[in-house]
């Protein structure tokens, strides 16, 4: 049983920062695994491990997300190996290009019985990649899964829509996108983080894979952060009755 | 080597543990490091300063690579009272003449430099991972347990910190004791480069350290610190645990104050703050000390208490470098010997000795009392300072007074005996 597991390299989110000009800066922002993509890891994991087989971790996006670090931190968390397409050309690509790159990669690895996807990225969460991957390799694709069971040659899982719990079976290969709820990613033990140092990473440029065409048709005009209100900067002092008193006027007087 | 072996496992991704790390990936032993943070140098604070000299000897011409902010050509003093500030100030350029220069550092950068030149080496980094305990047999320590995990080593060294937890397991000393320990805080403060080139008269690429005694820690033991880093300020206040009991003010409200303080304001004026940190800093100095060698293992660093704070100079990272190089040194030898008891390892402490490690720990030893026992510097001399120099510099149209006689009356204020005798008592501890 071989595991596909996909994977969006972002930057972290906690170091972005808004310029005074509204300008969004990612000049502090490490590039990190997009969060939900730690519940697909994980979930591909748990499916190898109870069922045996083989996880792969597969990417594609510029060159930088072709770091140690970061290849380490998903090989420690249970894939195998990892396969990248790692090219400034695949720089600002939109998700139905994305879905052809992974869609290139899954075809290269060949075998595989299972591909599992993050309900979406934790930049921008179009959750459109899994299904437009499914699409792609003409294989059944489901989203919104929050448990996958696996019996021969197939994949039983559950979907939690607003009102219900669906049931679905379906046959295998096929392209899984799971929710965060799906599990809680683990945190990797010392000899996990160690092993992950020696495991393989093999990774292309977009020539390489077949998509050397590929070009981003997106262009990116501006992004800019929602204008913040200013502060009032009226600042009550003490902890007088008086002082408690005009505090609370002053915010009835907001709040009217 | 089997997987689950190595030569030596080092424990803390700081300075003192990362530059040991390198030392003997960088001869060919098999070395892992863990780190508890995500990243080395996420979980320590610096006040901001490391002096050159020792890392220079291990990395020659570091400053030019490594992420420093700004080389130190600066240096200020100042006694600090609510309204006033009086300030001694020394430029030189002897001050940056390398191998005696010193640098402002941002640690969370300098130490992931510092991390991936040992990694470079042949390290195994391992970070995110707590060590929850050693392995011990026969009162040997063979390797380190985290969580499930169990991995061993012919030596583990300890540079988990300040209060390392691992020491005091292995019982080679007990819980910090108030006097032993100060509490800092810090505030990074955005500014842009010129601002700062500005603000302080630095040129390009240089900058100021400055300390503060008096008011910023409320006249207990302890005191203010102001760093310029390449695009941004690191302020803060260190006190003296023991001192902090009995202060009527929080140290977070002493930062606050400071901060706030007519001479601080302006140059902080527009800027923003982008990091609040707060770290215990060792104070001791050698009598803390605690047993830094055993069966199997040895202590760098903060952890072995390796930090003196002479008030006008505050001195840690470099002991780091110092006792990292010591304790590579023995382990290397060990490794030859193929024999990793505590009594081969003695060789660490006569490392030790030789260098300026415990030369001038030793040299320094009293200056800690000193403090603790002279609270007039903290709570006396800024307020003699300022009233001379108001009454020297405050023109009133009051009849004009002896200059020395003026001077006198604060300095009898203060008692000409005691000033002597703090004078003579200081110089001595030095």
């Amino acid at each position: 049983m071989n595991i596909i597991t996909c994977f969006k390299v972002v930057p972290e989110e906690q170091d972005i920062t808004v310029k005074p000009n509204r300008d969004i800066s990612f000049e502090k922002a490490p590039m990190t695994i997009s969060a939900y993509d730690l519940n697909c890891i994980e979930a591909g994991t748990q499916l190898a491990e109870a069922n045996g087989g083989n996880v792969i971790g597969i990417s594609v996006g510029a060159k930088k997300i072709d770091d140690s670090k970061l290849k380490k931190n998903v090989l420690s968390r249970g894939p195998e190996s990892i396969f990248m397409v790692a090219d400034d050309k695949l720089e600002n690509i939109d998700t139905y290009q994305t879905a052809n790159a992974l869609k290139a990669v899954a075809e290269k690895i060949k075998d595989y019985d299972l591909i599992l996807c993050g309900e979406g990225s934790a930049d921008l969460y179009a959750q459109q990649v899994g299904p437009q991957l499914g699409q792609l390799l003409s294989l059944p694709a489901i989203n919104s899964v929050s448990k996958i069971t696996l019996a021969d040659g197939k994949a039983i899982v559950e979907r939690t829509l607003e009102n219900e719990l669906e049931t679905l079976e379906i046959s295998l290969p096929a392209v899984i996108s799971v929710t965060s709820d799906i599990n809680l990613p683990r945190i990797p033990s010392m000899k996990q983080i160690l092993a992950a140092g020696k495991k393989s990473a093999t990774i292309w440029s977009a020539e390489d894979a077949g998509i050397g065409n590929l070009s981003a048709t997106l262009g990116v005009i501006e992004t800019k952060a929602p204008e913040q209100m200013d502060r009032k900067k009226d600042i009550v002092q003490g902890d007088s009755e008086e002082a408690i008193k005009s505090f609370i006027t002053k915010i009835q007087e907001v709040l009217k | 080597m089997s997987d689950d072996r190595f030569d030596a496992i080092i424990v803390g991704g700081g300075i003192a543990g990362t530059v040991t790390a390198y030392l003997l990936a960088k001869e060919g032993l098999e070395v892992m490091l863990v780190e508890r943070g995500n990243y080395a140098g996420s979980k320590n604070v610096t006040g901001g300063r490391i002096y050159s000299h020792s890392l220079e000897k291990i990395m020659p011409g570091f400053a030019q690579e490594a992420p420093v902010e700004r080389k130190i050509t600066r240096e200020k003093i100042s006694l600090m009272t609510e309204e006033s500030n009086v300030t001694v100030e020394f430029s030189s350029t002897r001050l940056g003449e390398q191998g005696s220069d010193s640098y402002s550092v941002l640690r969370g950068v300098f130490d992931q430099w510092l991390a991936s030149k040992a990694e470079d080496a042949g390290v195994q980094m391992v970070t995110g991972i707590r060590v929850d305990d050693l392995i011990v047999r026969e009162g040997k320590v063979c390797g380190v347990i985290a969580g499930e995990d169990e991995l061993e080593a012919n030596v583990t060294i300890l540079a988990d910190g300040v209060n390392s937890l691992l020491a005091q397991k292995l019982g080679y000393r007990g819980e910090l004791a108030p006097h032993q320990v100060a509490v800092g805080v810090k505030e990074i403060i955005e500014l842009s480069a010129e601002v700062i080139d500005n603000r302080f008269n630095c040129r390009e690429g240089e900058g100021t350290s400055w300390l503060f005694a008096g008011i910023p820690s409320a006249g207990k033991v302890g005191g203010g610190f102001l760093y310029t880093n390449k695009t941004s300020i690191s302020l803060g206040v260190v006190s003296t645990l023991s001192e902090l009991i009995k202060a009527n003010k929080t140290l977070p409200q002493m930062l606050e104050d400071f901060k706030s303080h007519p001479s601080i304001e302006p140059l902080l004026k527009g800027g923003k703050m982008m990091e609040y940190s707060g770290h215990l800093v060792p104070e001791g100095g050698f009598h803390m000390v605690p047993k830094i060698i055993g069966d199997g293992v040895l202590v760098v660093g903060d952890a072995a208490g390796f930090c003196i704070n002479l008030g006008y100079a505050v001195r840690g990272m470099d002991f780091a470098v110092g006792s990292a190089e010591c304790a590579a040194k023995a382990v290397l030898k060990a490794n030859k010997a193929q024999d990793f008891s505590a009594g081969f390892l003695q060789c660490y402490q006569s490392f030790l000795d030789e260098s300026f490690v415990m030369k001038d720990l030793k040299h320094y030893r009293n200056f800690p009392h000193f403090l603790e026992e002279t609270p007039r510097i903290f709570n006396g001399y800024p307020g003699m300072a300022a009233d001379i120099m108001t009454d020297l510099f405050v023109v009133t149209g009051n009849p004009p007074q002896p200059m020395m006689k003026m001077m006198m009356k604060h300095v009898k204020n203060m008692g000409m005996l005691n000033i002597a005798k703090d004078g003579w008592k200081g110089v001595r501890s030095l």
